[in-house]
C-alpha cells in the first residue's frame, strides 16, 4: 500500500516536472511581452518528431533531442521575427487580443500541416532500465523524466539568477519602462526568451513522449495544460509555475489512478478556474 | 413630407429588406427535394451567422470575450434533447428550457467575472477551461449522454406545416432559422439604438469612467452575457440537427469558436450584416475545402492569422467605407464646378 504509495508519488512527480517545464513556456512569454502563445505545443511535437527521425543516424536520444531542440529554437527564431513582431508592434489590450488570435491561428496552420506530412502517433525509448528498491518498481522513463527536469530546472535557475541576461529578463518583468532606463532593449529579450520558451518546451516535448503517444494532435492539448500550469502558478512568477507544475502533475495522477482519466484533465482545469476566480490578478 | 419621411425610411432600410427577401427565396432557389446536402449546407450558414450575431452582442458590444461558444451550444442542445427524451414530450417545447440553462449558465460566469473584475483574458481563458470541462464530462458521462457514440436526433420536424403548406422539411428548418435571425437582429439593432447601446459604448471604452457615471456594469455585462448563450443554447439542438446525430465533436473547441470567431471578425466586429455575410464565406469555404482533409484546418489558420493581422476591422465594414469613398469622390468635381 505505501509502496504504491510512493510509486504514484514519483509517477506523479515526472508528470509534475513536465508540466512545469510547460507551463514555463506560457508564463516567460506572457509574463515578459503578455502574449499568450497558443502555438507553444506545436513546438514540443515537432521536437518529437524530429528526435524520432534524426534517432537513426545519431548514436543516441540525448544528440537526437539536442539536435531537435536546436531545430525548435531557429524554429521559434524565424517566427518571432516575422509573424510575432508584429504582434509586438501593439501595445496594452490590443496586444493580449492579438496575441490570442493570431498564435491561435498559427497553431492551427501548423498542426494541420503536421498532420498532412506527419500523421501518426509517435513513442521514443530513454534506453534507461526500470529500477527496484525493495518493494518498490520506478519505471526508466519516470528516472530519466525526473534527472533531465533536473539539469533543465538548475540551468533555467543559473540563467535567471546568475547571467546578466536573466537578470535583464527579470528586470523587463517587473518593470518595462525601468528595464530600458538600465539600458536594457525590451524586444531583444523578448525575442531571446521566446526562442528560450520553445527550447524548453521542445525539451518538454521529448520528455513527455518517453511515456505517452504524440501525435498533431496532442499539441493543442499541451499548450491548453501549459496555459492551465501557467494560471496555477501565476504569470510573472517563474517559481511559482515550478511549483504549481510539479503539484498538479501529483494531484492528477492521483486523481486518475482513484477515479479515471477524464476527471484528472477535469481537476485541472477546475483548479485553474478556482484559482483564476479567487485571485484574477494572477495573469494581467 | 409624409411621403418624403416614408420614401427615406424605406431607402434607410432597403439593405434590410433586400436581405430578408432574399433569404426567403433560398429554399424555392436551391432546395431540392432529392439531395439533402445543399440545404444543409444554407442552414448551417443560418446556425453560425446566429452564433455570431450573440458573440457581437457579448464581445462587440462590452468587450467580454468568451471561449466556449461550442460548450454553450452543448449544454442547450444536450438539455433540450435528454429533457424532452426524460419528459417524453417533444424537444419543441423544451428548446426553451435548454437555452434558460444556457443563458443562466453564461449569466452567472458573466457574473462572477464582472464581480472579480476578470480582465479580457482571465474571462477568455476561464471560460476556455469550462469548454474543456464540458467536453469531458459530456464524454465521461457516457449513460447519460452516449458519450462519443452519441444520441440520434431526428426531431424538430413539423409534419402538418409540411402537410399543410407543402414545404419540405429542410426548408421549414431554413424559414424557422431564418425567423430566429431575424428576432436578434432587431433585437440587435434596438439594443445599439437604446440607452443600452450608448451605455455598451461607454462600457467599451472606459469601464471605471463608465461606472463613475452611474452605469451599472456589472448588471449590463450580465444582461448582455444571458442574451448571447441564450440565443446560442437556443439555436443549438438546430445546429446538431443538420448532422442528424448528437456527439461531443460536433462543439469542439475548432468546430465551433474557431468558426465563428472568423465569421465575426471577417464580417466585421459591431456590424449588423457581418455576421452573415462571414458566415455565408466562411462555410462556403469549409465546403470546398472539406474534400481536402487538413489542408481545411492550414486554411482557417491561415485565414485566422492574417484577418488579425491585417484586416481587423472586417471586410464588410472595410467595404462600405471603400464605396463610401469613391461616393465622394466622384461627387467632387461636381462640387468644384460650383453645383
Amino acid at each position: 500500500m505505501l509502496a504504491q504509495g510512493l510509486e504514484l508519488l514519483i509517477d506523479g512527480l515526472a508528470r509534475g516536472v513536465i508540466l512545469s517545464l510547460f507551463g514555463l513556456g506560457i508564463t516567460l512569454v506572457f509574463g515578459l511581452g503578455e502574449i499568450l502563445n497558443l502555438l507553444l505545443g506545436v513546438f514540443a511535437v515537432v521536437a518529437v518528431i524530429a528526435s524520432s527521425m534524426i534517432l537513426g543516424s545519431v548514436p543516441g536520444l540525448v544528440f537526437a533531442a539536442l539536435i531537435a531542440v536546436a531545430l525548435v529554437a531557429l524554429f521559434a527564431f524565424v517566427l518571432d521575427r516575422t509573424v510575432i513582431s508584429l504582434v509586438y508592434r501593439e501595445e496594452g489590450e490590443d496586444r493580449i487580443l492579438l496575441g490570442i488570435f493570431v498564435t491561435l491561428g498559427l497553431s492551427l496552420l501548423f498542426e494541420g500541416l503536421l498532420f498532412i506530412y506527419y500523421p501518426g502517433g509517435r513513442f521514443l525509448e530513454s534506453g534507461v532500465g526500470s529500477v527496484s528498491l525493495g518493494p518498490l518498481g520506478i519505471t526508466g522513463s519516470s528516472i530519466a523524466v525526473i534527472a533531465t527536469a533536473a539539469v533543465l530546472f538548475a540551468g533555467i535557475y543559473y540563467f535567471f539568477n546568475n547571467t546578466y541576461l536573466g537578470i535583464g529578463t527579470r528586470t523587463v518583468i517587473q518593470d518595462e519602462t525601468g528595464a530600458v532606463l538600465c539600458g536594457i532593449n525590451p524586444r531583444k529579450v523578448q525575442s531571446i526568451v521566446f526562442v528560450l520558451s520553445a527550447a524548453i518546451v521542445g525539451a518538454a516535448g521529448v520528455l513527455y513522449a518517453l511515456d505517452a503517444e504524440v501525435t498533431p494532435a496532442s499539441s493543442f492539448e499541451l499548450t491548453t495544460f501549459a496555459i492551465m500550469v501557467s494560471i496555477v502558478g501565476g504569470v510573472d512568477s517563474i517559481s511559482g509555475t515550478v511549483a504549481a507544475g510539479i503539484i498538479l502533475g501529483i494531484i492528477m495522477t492521483i486523481a486518475g489512478a482513484l477515479f479515471g482519466s477524464y476527471l484528472a484533465t477535469v481537476t485541472l482545469f477546475a483548479t485553474a478556474i478556482a484559482v483564476l476566480i479567487y485571485k484574477p490578478e494572477q495573469i494581467s | 413630407m409624409n411621403g418624403n419621411s416614408l420614401q427615406s425610411t424605406v431607402r434607410d432600410q432597403l439593405p434590410v429588406i433586400l436581405v430578408f427577401a432574399a433569404l426567403l427565396v433560398i429554399p424555392p432557389l436551391f432546395f431540392d427535394p432529392s439531395t439533402t446536402y445543399l440545404s444543409r449546407r444554407f442552414i448551417t450558414v443560418m446556425v453560425f451567422a446566429i452564433f455570431a450575431m450573440a458573440l457581437n452582442i457579448i464581445f462587440g458590444e462590452t468587450d467580454q470575450l468568451i471561449l466556449f461558444m461550442g460548450g454553450i451550444a452543448a449544454v442547450g442542445t444536450y438539455t433540450t434533447v435528454l429533457t424532452a427524451e426524460y419528459l417524453a414530450v417533444s424537444p419543441w417545447l423544451t428548446l426553451l428550457v435548454g437555452a434558460f440553462i444556457a443563458g443562466v449558465f453564461g449569466g452567472l460566469v458573466c457574473y462572477v467575472a464582472a464581480r472579480r473584475q476578470f480582465t479580457v483574458i482571465v474571462l477568455a481563458i476561464v471560460t476556455f477551461a469550462f469548454q474543456m470541462i464540458i467536453m469531458e464530462v459530456i464524454i465521461g458521462l457516457r449513460d447519460i449522454t452516449g458519450g462519443s457514440t452519441g444520441i440520434p436526433f431526428r426531431a424538430l420536424d413539423v409534419e402538418f406545416v409540411e402537410s399543410l403548406t407543402g414545404v419540405g422539411p429542410f426548408a421549414i428548418q431554413f424559414y424557422v432559422l431564418v425567423a430566429v435571425f431575424a428576432v436578434v437582429f432587431f433585437l440587435y439593432t434596438w439594443l445599439t439604438n437604446s440607452k443600452y447601446g450608448l451605455a455598451f459604448a461607454a462600457i467599451r471604452q472606459d469601464e471605471f469612467a463608465a461606472r463613475a457615471t452611474g452605469i451599472d456594469v456589472i448588471r449590463l455585462k450580465v444582461f448582455a452575457g444571458f442574451i448571447s448563450t441564450f440565443i446560442i443554447g437556443f439555436v443549438a439542438p438546430f445546429y446538431a440537427k443538420t448532422t442528424g446525430i448528437i456527439i461531443p465533436g460536433l462543439f469542439s473547441f475548432q468546430g465551433v469558436d474557431v468558426l465563428v470567431l472568423i465569421i465575426l471578425v471577417l464580417g466585421g466586429l459591431r456590424s449588423r450584416f457581418g455576421p452573415l455575410v462571414g458566415a455565408a464565406i466562411v462555410i462556403y469555404l469549409d465546403n470546398l475545402l472539406s474534400q481536402f482533409g487538413q489542408w481545411r484546418t492550414v486554411t482557417f489558420g491561415l485565414l485566422l492569422t492574417i484577418l488579425f493581422i491585417y484586416f481587423q476591422d472586417g471586410i464588410l465594414p472595410s467595404a462600405t467605407e471603400l464605396w463610401e469613398e469613391r461616393g465622394i469622390r466622384e461627387k467632387l468635381p461636381g462640387l468644384r464646378s460650383g453645383e
